[in-house]
């Protein structure tokens, strides 16, 4: 197995455990803890080569964050 | 061999990512969680490899952003959240940055040409509406925009009846398509909300 394959499972299940049950349990901790999950992804990408899945990701994350933050600032915060 | 180890991995990430969705009980909460299970989701297909994966990967990525926009207006709607925010987020960068990365984004875009540089272009135009505001028209945006698509159209009769002149038709499919992905980009930095949306 290569190392960012590994890498990047690990990353995954951190960063799943850390998005589902975050510590400070606010909305904006929550968006930004699920940068972790995406980053283990990406890598597990990276493991198998899938150029344009991966920076396809990176765009599409860019734009769901800027969504969920505009819904968070409209709510205001808990 | 290592599919069948990683596989039951992310299987887990898969399952902790439902059972936090099932917990849950606050509304945005769980919106936030859809973006959680969409990843551990994509992780199973990105583990096929190969080009399947990707072909795969593409239109799931479309589909969750669209579908995420789209619950994100429902909740809106549902909790009577419509007007625009007394206090919205402002940032020392927002002020300074625009005018620069802006500007290099939508002539690297312009330099792309075709699909991917629209998309680059329309990233810069959208940093831009983000930040500044605007108060542009809007209208004449959407007139480019209907242009470029007709430009595109003819292009393509082009390829298909005079084939000798292909290289006048990619260049204007290529202008075409960038204009066009450019103003539907630029559209989404207006989700904030203003006087001419």
């Amino acid at each position: 197995m290569e190392p960012e394959l590994l890498l990047g499972l690990a990353i995954l299940i951190i960063g799943a455990v850390a998005a589902a049950f975050p510590r400070p349990k606010t909305y904006l901790s929550r968006i930004i803890v699920l940068e972790i999950p995406a980053w283990g992804l990406l890598l597990m990408m990276l493991a198998y080569d899938e150029a344009l899945a991966l920076l396809t990701f990176i765009a599409v994350t860019a734009i769901s964050t800027f969504v969920m933050v505009r819904v968070v600032e409209r709510r205001g915060e808990p | 061999m290592s599919y069948e180890i990683a596989l039951p991995v992310v299987l887990v990430a898969v399952a902790i990512a439902f059972i936090a969705l099932m917990i849950e009980k606050d509304d945005l909460h769980r919106l936030l969680l859809t973006d959680l299970a969409e990843i551990t989701g994509l992780a199973i297909i990105a583990l096929v490899a190969t080009d399947l994966a990707e072909a795969l990967i593409l239109p799931g990525l479309v589909v969750g952003i669209s579908e995420l926009m789209a619950l994100s207006e429902v909740y809106l709607v549902k909790e009577g959240l419509t007007e625009t925010p007394k206090r919205v987020m402002h940032l020392e960068v927002m002020d300074s940055a625009p005018a620069i990365l802006g500007g290099v984004l939508v002539i690297y875009g312009i330099v792309l040409s075709g699909f991917s540089g629209g998309a680059v272009a329309g990233l810069g135009l959208l940093f831009w509406f983000f930040c500044k505001g605007h108060d542009e028209a809007f209208e004449i945006i959407e007139t480019a925009s209907g242009y470029s698509w007709a430009l595109w159209i003819a292009a393509f009769f082009i390829f298909m009846l005079a084939p000798q002149y292909w290289l006048f038709a990619v260049m204007a499919a290529g202008g075409g398509i960038l204009l066009k992905v450019m103003a539907k980009m630029a559209l989404v930095g207006t989700m904030r909300g203003g006087r001419d949306v």
